[in-house]
């Protein structure tokens, strides 16, 4: 028996131990590990080894390293600008995280807690709207809240002023933006959350004589805490790193983030200043390693939480009694805003021959000249062509990809350890990042992919590797281990056991893991525009130039195009997901 | 035929602290046995058989099946599981959902690599073997449409289908209700003796296992405590451990003055008066030696009715009295100590009578093992 100090010292010897161990197995490594270890390795050293090189060398005007230098990071701690720059990008996420996350807790508790009418056409309409480019997305919020969009016709007219009398192109306007726009992933995430906690807890609190809002604040609130604090971080990196709003919201009002600053020092000197954006690159993932290791923190943290739900489990509804018109008001509300009003002023604006606000004169002016337009555009088709087969690829590539290497770490095959987190390392790189660092691989690879659409394939790829494997490994998890002993025993080696009895069985998550990654694959523009060329247009890439070129109309028909494209994908996701039961959360 | 010996296999957690497992197991399992590792949970009874079965890897030890080895930590030998010509049926019976019932119990003879069979042959054996566990009717059923009971006979026909040397099953009956149990039970039973196959039954259920072992291996904290025919584990434990464990038991303490020859009686001198005790085995005069008499082996009477000569007698108080439908359970107090007496004769008597317990001295085993 060990006493308590030894017991300290234990852990401590034993965590030690448990890492020499894990190198060491990386000695009897099975084959098959060493060969995907490998492969993820050819994808991801490159572009980190460039981009800490670019950070540090001066760049001929061909592209090759010169000189090393630490002038880069000399100058961005030098210019008071750069830490003007990382206050707006912290208040910027720190504000979108807090609208996204409370309007959806508000979603999330109302569909998995109450039995309030509508409530699952929520999932439905989340998972559609994760269709819309997020640069489509935001212009649309741009032409309702912009000079000539209805709500300022609104407002002049109410406050009888001959100027506009808000101004959307400003750091509220971008929290917003940017927070609605998260609104429908953060509902998905937090409804499981939501869901794996047990409500016979809440039933107790009501018991007790707490009323609704109490138990929800006592109770619901509390047990889902530690979910709802890492989910908080995630959204708070993930705007940290976005680019679409502050390139599309801040720019214009001269608020710069970091993430608009690497772009900026690649697309508007000449030439592009590789130095500065590798150093400005490693700065943001930097701070993105930090905060996704705060991350880990806490959602073991709400793992160890969650396993408060056991045999007992089952989630129930609430009964709000009259209150659940009240609630379903909010619904159709928050439905009007995120979807309702974004999608139809972009439809509106599809069918004008210039955008001038929402006026009655316009509407004797509608006409389908933009369609006709865009249908008859050979670019178009291109990038719709490159779009879906980009969308496709990258779900092809990601989701085999990580079920293998989900699967062995999962079974604990030697040095598989290694494959679960070098499929998750991707996730440090913010997506312009990632960008920025594969451009540099590709500016010094001879055979070309430089502006082809394999190149953005590739990016795209190790960008979805994580989601792919956080999908993947959620499936095999659910698989019960006797299932593939009693094939081994059956005399199966372990290539026909994967092959006939995890393959199969893993299918359904397989499958939402697929759709996952194509409908997010194709919807952010970040990491795909600086690498697209002429050969390799897509739709998001296409949205904005043509935003930036000021062809609202057009750009308003292409996207209503795509997102009826689009809709069809998700709606036959959403039915195939109910039809088989799988999770689409 | 299955010989195993110094069997050690510890799991260690994955920050690298030691936990339990088996330390140490050794038997030998006779052609055609039905052999029972008996335990609590915990106890390493999985361990025993995973190991046996090849999905675990022990630190030490010997397996031999036959004349070959499966496993020898000396010689390094390690014969991967696919390679082993063992059936198995698991706890969870790891039907797998996709499947049905036929493509279950083909699998095995489909994915084998050691020998072909042709299509004619894969469906007679599995029709056989469908139809040895009374599936026969449900051959192109999805597995997904079984009950619990019928995919726990498809597991039995799965393992079977091989024609394995051993067959392996870990607490096949513990996810069924306890009518159907008790049916299961007699037809694995059957079906063990039909086939002929070289059975270890894992359980933790100990009338299960004497209802059904030809021998059993008594189990505790990763170690093989008592190994015997059920008879002799429930009349002759060796340990408190076995005796607890197997059925209840009442346990005196007491001391004795000369040496056990084995296999008779001697006296041990206890605080409620001497008692003649059976040794089953050689034992040196010692302070302190426990005794235990089962319940069911006391017969109780109203204090001064005539009694069997030689038994052990023993006078107290009747505490309480328990109607169980076919037997009577007496709680008797004798000099401060409670006795069990379980009896299928209800007697004349009531709460606060003077009684008194008689058993025979062969009935009263002496524990060697402290
Ligand atoms: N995969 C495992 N990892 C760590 N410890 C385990 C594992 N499997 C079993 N153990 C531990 O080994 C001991 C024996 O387990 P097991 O053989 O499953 O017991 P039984 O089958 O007799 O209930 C237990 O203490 C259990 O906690
Ligand atoms: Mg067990």
């Amino acid at each position: 028996m060990t006493t308590a100090p030894e017991a300290w010292d234990g852990a401590a010897v034993a965590s030690r131990r448990m890492w020499w161990r894990r190198v060491r197995e990386l000695a009897h490594i099975s084959p098959i590990v060493a060969v995907l270890i490998g492969l993820l390795l050819v994808f991801l050293l490159p572009p980190t080894i460039y981009l800490i090189k670019a950070s540090l060398y001066t760049t001929k005007p061909n592209g090759t390293f010169d000189q090393f230098t630490l002038r880069y990071y000399a100058e961005l701690f030098g210019n008071p600008r750069f830490f003007q720059n990382l206050w707006n990008s912290c208040v910027y996420a720190v504000g979108s995280a807090a609208v996204a996350l409370s309007l959806g807790t508000l979603q999330a508790w109302i569909v998995e807690r109450t039995n309030t009418p509508l409530r699952h056409y929520v999932f439905l309409i989340s998972i559609i709207s994760l269709g819309i480019p997020s640069v489509l997305y935001t212009v649309s919020f741009l032409l309702i809240l912009g000079k000539a969009g209805p709500v300022n016709q609104l407002l002049m007219w109410l406050a009888d002023s001959p100027v506009p009398v808000i101004n959307v192109y400003s750091m509220w306007g971008m929290i917003v933006v940017e927070g609605i726009d998260f609104v429908p992933l953060t509902f998905l995430m937090l409804s499981a959350v939501f869901h794996s906690n047990d409500a016979s807890f809440e039933e107790a609190s009501m018991m007790s004589g707490a009323g609704i809002v109490e138990t929800f604040r006592r109770i619901t609130l509390k047990l889902a805490t530690p979910g709802l604090l890492a989910l908080l971080i995630l959204i708070f990196v993930r705007a940290f790193e976005s680019f679409e709003t502050p390139a599309l919201v801040g720019r214009p009002g001269r608020i710069n983030v970091l993430s608009t600053d690497i772009f900026e020092s690649l697309r508007n000197s000449i030439p592009p200043n590789y130095g500065q954006a590798g150093a400005f690159s490693m700065v943001l993932m930097a701070i993105v390693i930090g905060l996704l290791a705060w991350y880990n923190r806490l959602s073991r943290d709400a793992a160890k939480y969650q396993t408060i739900t056991g045999k007992g489990f089952r989630p129930r509804a609430m009964d709000l009694g009259k209150w659940r018109f009240l609630t379903a008001g909010l619904l159709i509300l928050m439905f009007i805003v995120i979807i309702g009003l974004p999608v139809g002023i972009v439809i509106y604006a599809s069918l004008l021959p210039y955008y001038g606000g929402v006026t009655l004169a316009s509407l004797k002016l509608l006409t389908l000249s933009n369609y006709e337009q865009v249908f008859a555009s050979g670019s178009f088709k291109d990038a719709i062509g490159n779009t879906l087969i980009l969308g496709a690829a990258t779900a092809s590539l990601v989701c085999p990809l990580t079920a293998i290497c989900a699967w062995l770490s999962a079974r604990r095959y030697r040095g598989a350890w290694m494959l679960d987190q070098l499929a998750t390392m991707p996730l440090v790189f913010p997506a312009i990042v990632m960008g920025v660092a594969f451009l540099y691989v590709f500016l010094q690879l001879p055979f070309g992919l430089y502006g082809s659409l394999l190149s953005v394939i590739l990016v795209s790829m190790v960008r979805y590797l994580p989601y792919g494997m956080r999908s993947s490994y959620a499936g095999v998890l659910q698989l019960h281990r006797e299932l593939e002993e009693a094939s081994g025993i059956s005399g199966a080696r372990q290539a026909t056991t994967f092959l006939r009895i995890v393959l199969p069985l893993i299918a359904p998550s397989l499958i939402t893991c697929w759709l996952f990654v194509f409908l997010l694959s194709v919807k952010a523009v970040a990491a795909q525009i600086l690498l697209v060329g002429p050969r390799s247009q897509v739709i998001a890439v296409t949205l904005f130039d043509l935003w930036n070129n000021g062809q609202v109309t057009e750009l308003a028909a292409t996207g209503v195009t795509w997102m009826a494209l689009m809709t069809v994908v998700s709606t036959i996701f959403y039915l195939i997901a109910r039809r088989y039961g799988l999770s689409i959360r | 035929m299955l010989s195993v010996s110094g069997l050690f296999k510890q799991y260690i957690s994955h920050d690298g602290t030691p936990g339990g497992g088996v330390f140490g197991a050794d038997f030998t399992l006779k052609e055609g046995e039905l052999f029972t590792l008996l335990g609590p949970s915990g106890c390493g009874k999985t361990t025993t058989l995973r190991s046996i079965a090849g999905l675990e890897t022990p630190q030490k030890g010997r397996i031999t099946l036959g004349s070959r080895d499966l496993f020898n930590s000396q010689s390094g030998v390690n014969v991967p599981m696919y390679d082993r010509d063992i059936g198995m049926v698991f706890q969870s019976y790891a039907i797998w959902p996709h499947m049905t019932v036929y493509e279950n119990a083909a699998y095995p003879l489909k994915v084998g690599r050691k020998k072909k069979y042709s299509g004619a042959e894969v469906e007679r054996k599995v029709k056989e073997a469908l139809d040895m566990v009374g599936l026969g009717a449900f051959i192109q059923r999805p597995s997904t449409q079984l009950s619990g009971g019928q995919q726990q006979r498809l597991a039995l026909a799965r393992a079977f289908t091989r024609e394995p040397d051993l067959l392996l099953l870990d607490e096949p009956l513990s996810n069924l209700d306890a009518q159907l149990r008790e049916q299961m039970r007699s037809e694995l039973k059957r079906l063990q003796k039909e086939t002929g196959v070289t059975a270890i039954y894992v359980t933790h259920d100990q009338s299960e296992a004497l209802a059904i072992s030809d021998r059993i291996a008594v189990m505790n904290e990763g170690k093989i405590v008592q190994l015997g025919q059920p008879k002799d584990i429930y009349n002759r434990p060796t340990s408190e451990f076995v005796a607890h464990f197997i059925g209840r038991t009442n346990l005196i303490h007491g001391e004795m003055a000369h040496d056990a020859v084995a296999e008779a009686t001697e006296t041990v001198a206890t605080p409620l008066g001497a008692l003649r005790c059976f040794f089953p085995g050689t034992a040196k005069a010692r302070k302190d030696i426990a005794i235990v008499v089962r319940p069911e082996h006391i017969r109780i009477r109203k204090a001064g009715a005539a009694l069997e000569d030689g038994d052990n007698r023993l006078t107290g108080r009747l505490k309480a009295e328990t109607y169980l439908g076919e037997i009577v359970e007496y709680v008797v107090d004798v000099a401060g100590k409670e006795f069990l007496v379980r009896t299928p004769f209800v007697q004349p008597i009531g709460p606060g009578d003077a009684v008194t317990l008689s058993f025979a001295p062969e009935r009263t085993i002496a524990l060697l093992e402290a």
